[in-house]
């Protein structure tokens, strides 16, 4: 029983980071329509651009941590000037496949930039951890968690009780009425890339320190959000962050009772199963509906 | 491109030269090793070529693909001692089967689905080729991969990998002329009117994504033998991406531009080495490319070039014989009937319980106001909808719950209200789609009677001299009566045209009006549904009018039209 | 006077020229009924006044000023309001959150926004009750209500208003016209697209009747009516009547 809670601790943590980084990218799916390959790499950007201020330059922590998010929201912006902008009229094809080719583009500069090696970031705090009972709760972990759990209820209030969230939800849901309304949709739409683009590096930001930093870990963490968003429903915002977490347990059971190594093939085989027994998530729409 | 027999024969005499060059010019081992690497990944890239550019479909796991077959080559002939040709075809099968199998999954989604699933695939094969290692060898790879018997120099088993090249090419290339390429294109350019012209919209990208998978497997199988050593590091996520640029660099629809693209993706590296000596910045300027590619060359270098060769459209045959529709009878009454259809979309009922008689022979128009269900009326007779209650007959058969694309087999033809013509072929082109429909008796004879066919369909609407030009360079209204010969050429007992006034001006509404009779003076029953009431008036004998998702009129034109409870339909209740 | 006036408007969806060489005027406090079959331009018509659509030929002045080609954002902050054909209420948002997204061409403060939208349920009884429900629960007539009291929070000086009465019953199409009525007495401007002609000529003081891109008739609503040749633009010329 202990080993269980302990390894619904981890798992959830593990989650919630998924859960940030899914988020993102259903933001950007719902206001946009297209699906950002790219995500991920804002994560790792993130992780990166702490280390260079917090490790490498030894900056304080916060204010590495700010200068960070203020890198990711012009991340955002750009990204969203030179892969979406250009090609919002064109089909979804060369939009993803655009994403794609600014996934590439992001991992490999840092590549290019930093190097191979992985780096070690340090967590927010210096004590690695306290006992609760049973379960041994690692700081880092809690620190996600409880951010997450903040940012989840910063995106409901947004989104619920603003009237700014009011129009990035009318511009998801019928941009040419909202540009009727005199909403500024291409303002919506920069907006909800910069969001996004934080979410995903403070996801970034968070995990860094339980993970190594290193070029591949936003391709990884994608791929698993995206899972997610699948489970939760494509394109459901309280979807996507229970699935985040869903994703997180399932992978962290399955590592310690199956197998450590195959870990990471676990998430995909579940999006596989979703998509054939299930596409439309826990709690989407009815994918098509056809003759 | 030329398809005619002068340009295979070229085909075939320029392949020989360079596999002849390829078996004899010595080269140094590392020019070598560039030639059997671009090989290789341009029988994969030809994979992506039909997938993608002859279907439309998206796949992200070609590096899977392409490893199935190395490591089945690999492994069959080192751990396993089974010789190179049949571990080969082994591996073409596993991968054959791993591409139908994801298929199987996801291409009733496709899209953004179809993109996750491909990664996903190749992301835990990654993961169990670096971890299995009692099986794998994981990431220390496979090495001293023998080479089949008679091919075992370098120089030879080059020569191998690119006549298997200029075969696989040849496929290709040669494919998009085929009854199966020309559904793949048909179902990249416009699915619905695929599908209402009796394609298999599953099945055919099924069959695309298996091919791909086929080829992808080859191209891996040869690499295995080529190279002698892989490992899993080879065939990742990033490898997929490469293939992919490839394909989009050289022009994704045709095997020239897949052979451009792949040769200058390996090629140019090796110009600009100095990129690679900074680990990520050839990456990364590949990034760019990407996106480069997609935003200011859609259609690829080759897309982009052959443009300037095209060039005039070759004159067309001269016209054959006259366009014969012999529409089937089955002795049924009504070579249309519907009972009862409902049509519940949630809490609306678009469509309430509606009776249609549709008396064989002679035009029968359906109208009604804005929202009286007309068009979802239309939807759901052809299949794209399917019916909430009631029941369907063509020509005596029951079609409620056929699935659209063997509606044409029951005899069902239909034009659509905003014009759905394949846009990258031809007049003709897209008129044999049409004519070579399921079960169409009138093109027994093969090829010749087909595109016979096709020719005489589009010479019935007035526009054969014109057969071989692209629809974009025809007129709208012309663009419409290419469609009408479309789903002539199918020989319908039924022809269902939706709003074919729409959006044409008078002359052109004269000469439609013209048409229509002619096609009903040859026995075709024709349904209307339009706005335009001279022109229903004047083609249409019978008329049923819905309101509301009701029948609220059925008979003879004229009297229908002077029912008080129509005008008020239109006009509103007059007090 | 002349709040809009519209001269020799052509507009064009690629090849198909939708609408050619339209001409005519709406006085202030007027309210205007624009006519014509499914397919004859009038959709067209309000889409390129608002600004959806830019007009390939000809001009379009409101109070005096050419508005034509500008961008739907600059024309709705001119004061000029587009109820479009189908409602499209926003489906993930209350009923309450889509009539206040009506004052965004402003920038009042969301407290001011939020009474004015309180407001909005007096003039619209009937969806009071829904006021906190989704866009998708509600019914066509009440979704109709809601896309109007959405458009007026605008404050519109015009009011383009897109087939209000289509899908709907004729008992709650009479709700909605007295609605068109009410909100002239208020002092707003409409201008009314309708299939349905009866119901349309009986709130409106003046009528258009498009005929397949071009202007065919205009007219006092009783002349209108009873021109033979307004059942011609809807049923066809002579041959129907064979």
């Amino acid at each position: 029983m202990d080993f269980f809670l302990q390894l619904l601790f981890t798992g959830v943590g593990i989650g919630a980071v998924y859960a940030l980084v899914a988020l993102g990218f259903v933001l950007i799916f719902r206001a946009t329509n297209v699906v950002n390959f790219a995500q991920g790499e804002f994560s790792m950007v993130a992780a990166y651009l702490m280390v260079v201020f917090a490790v490498d330059l030894g900056w304080p922590y916060w204010l590495a941590f700010l200068i960070a998010i203020a890198g990711m929201a012009l991340l955002g912006a750009i990204f969203n000037l030179t892969v979406y902008y250009p090609l919002r009229h064109r089909s979804f094809l060369p939009v993803l496949i655009s994403t794609i080719g600014a996934s590439i583009f992001l991992s490999n500069s840092v590549l290019a930039l930093y190097g191979p090696q992985p780096q070690v970031l340090p967590g927010w705090l210096d004590t690695p951890g306290f006992q609760l009972g049973p379960v041994y709760l690692d700081s880092q972990y809690l620190i996600i968690i409880i951010a997450t759990l903040a940012l989840v209820a910063f995106q409901y209030w947004l989104f619920e009780r603003t009237l700014i969230g009011k129009k990035l939800q009318a511009t998801s849901q019928d941009k040419e009425m909202a540009t009727l309304l005199g909403i500024p949709v291409a303002s919506m739409i920069m907006i909800t890339f910069i969001y996004s683009a934080v979410l995903g590096g403070i996801a970034g930001i968070l995990v860094a320190p339980v993970l190594f930093v290193s070029i591949q870990m936003g391709s990884t963490i994608a791929l698993k959000a995206f899972a997610a968003t699948i489970i939760g429903g494509f394109g459901d915002v309280a979807g996507a962050i229970l699935g985040g977490f869903a994703i997180g347990i399932i992978e962290t059971f399955g590592a310690a009772y199956i197998s450590v190594p195959f870990k990471d093939a676990f998430a995909f085989l579940v999006l596989i199963l979703f998509l054939v027994v299930r596409p439309q998530g826990i709690f989407g729409e009815r994918v098509a509906e056809k003759a | 491109m030329s398809r005619s027999v002068t340009g295979q024969l070229l085909y075939a005499l320029a392949a020989a030269v360079v596999v002849a060059l390829a078996a004899t010019v010595k080269t140094d081992g590392y020019v070598a090793n560039i030639l059997m690497q671009a090989a290789t990944y341009a029988i994969a890239v030809f994979g992506l070529s039909i997938v993608l550019g002859l279907c439309g479909q998206i796949n992200l796991a070609q590096a899977a693909f392409f490893a199935l077959g190395a490591y089945s080559v690999a492994l069959g002939t080192v751990d396993y001692h089974v010789p190179f040709w049949l571990c080969l075809v082994a591996g073409m099968a596993i991968a054959l089967a791993a591409g139908a199998g994801l298929g199987l999954t996801t291409l009733r989604l496709g899209g953004h689905y179809l993109a996750m699933v491909t990664i996903s695939f190749q992301q835990i094969l990654t993961v169990v080729l670096i971890n299995a290692i009692r099986f794998t060898h994981g990431p220390d790879g496979v090495s001293s991969i023998p080479r089949p018997a008679g091919f075992t120099s370098g120089q030879a088993f080059l020569g191998l990998v690119v006549a298997i090249l200029a075969a696989s090419g040849y496929l290709v290339w040669r494919l998009a002329d085929t009854r199966l390429g020309r559904a793949m294109r048909a179902v990249r350019d416009n699915e619905l009117a695929a599908s209402a012209n009796g394609i298999d919209i599953f099945r055919t990208k099924l069959i695309a994504f298996a091919l791909a998978a086929l080829l992808g497997g080859l191209g891996g199988g040869l690499f295995a033998g080529g190279f002698s050593y892989i490992s899993p590091d080879q065939f990742a996520f990033a490898d997929s991406i490469v293939l992919l640029t490839m394909a989009l660099l050289g022009g994704v629809a045709s095997p020239v531009g897949a052979a451009i693209g792949t040769g200058l993706l390996i090629l140019i590296p090796e110009w600009l080495r100095f990129l690679k000596s900074v680990p990520g910045l050839y990456l990364a300027v590949y990034g760019v490319a990407v996106i480069l590619i997609v935003l200011f060359m859609p259609d690829g270098i080759w897309g982009y070039v052959s443009k300037f060769f095209r060039g005039r459209a070759p004159a067309p045959s001269k016209a054959g014989e006259p366009l014969v529709l012999k529409p089937s009878n089955s002795g049924a009454p009504m070579a249309l009937e519907v009972k009862g259809l409902c049509k519940h979309f949630g809490g609306l009922k678009a469509v309430d319980g509606v009776d249609l008689q549709v008396r064989r022979g002679g035009a029968h128009a359906l109208i009604g106001p804005n929202g009286s269900g007309k068009t979802t009326m239309v939807n759901v007779v052809t299949g794209l909808y399917r019916a909430t209650a009631g029941e369907i007959f063509v020509d005596g058969v029951e079609v409620t719950t056929v699935p659209p694309h063997k509606r044409t087999v029951a005899g069902l033809a239909r034009t659509f209200q905003n014009i759905r013509l394949f846009r990258t072929m031809t007049a003709l082109e897209n008129v044999v789609v049409g004519a070579e429909r399921d079960g169409n008796m009138l093109v027994e004879g093969g090829h010749d009677a087909l595109w016979r066919r096709a020719r005489a369909a589009l010479e019935f609407v007035g526009l054969g001299h014109r057969a071989n030009e692209l629809i974009p360079s025809f007129s709208y209204g012309h663009q419409r009566l290419i469609e009408i010969a479309r789903a002539l050429a199918a020989n319908p007992t039924v022809l269902l045209l939706d709003e074919p006034a729409a959006g044409l001006n008078l002359t052109e509404k004269k000469a439609l009006h013209d048409l229509l009779g002619r096609i009903a003076a040859q026995g075709l029953t024709i349904l209307i549904i339009d706005h335009d009431m001279t022109l229903i008036a004047g083609a249409a004998r019978h008329v049923t009018v819905l309101n509301f998702g009701r029948r609220i009129a059925d008979g003879e034109t004229a009297e229908v039209l002077r029912q008080p409870d129509v005008a008020a339909a239109y006009l509103g209740v007059a007090e | 006077m002349t709040l809009l006036e519209v001269k020799d408007l052509s507009v064009s969806y690629g090849e198909i020229e939708a609408l050619r060489g339209v001409s005519f005027t709406i006085d202030q406090g007027a309210v205007v009924a624009l006519l014509g079959s499914n397919g004859a331009g009038k959709s067209t018509t309000l889409r390129a006044i608002s600004g959806l659509v830019a007009p390939s030929a000809g001009s379009i002045l409101f109070d005096g000023k050419p508005i034509a080609g500008l961008s739907p954002r600059a024309i709705v902050k001119l004061g000029v309001a587009h109820v479009p054909e189908g409602r499209r209420i926003f489906p993930g948002l209350t009923v309450r959150e889509n009539i206040m997204l009506g004052a965004s061409n402003g920038n009042a403060s969301v407290g001011t926004i939020r009474q004015e939208a309180d407001a909005m349920f007096d003039l619209f009884p009937a969806i009071k009750p829904f006021a906190d429900a989704l866009g998708w629960t509600l019914s066509g007539g009440q979704l109709q209500m809601v896309a109007v009291a959405r458009g007026l929070m605008a404050k519109p000086r015009l009011l383009l208003l897109d087939e209000p009465s289509l899908g709907l019953a004729p008992i709650v199409m009479q709700a909605v016209f007295q609605i068109v009525a009410e909100i002239q007495r208020r002092g707003t401007t409409v201008l009314l697209v309708e299939q349905n002609a009866h119901m349309a000529l009986k709130v409106a003081n003046w009528g258009y009747v498009l005929e397949t891109g071009r202007l065919a008739l205009g007219g006092d609503p009783t002349t209108l009516w009873s021109d033979e040749r307004i059942r011609d633009a809807y049923l066809g010329g002579e041959q129907a009547k064979a």
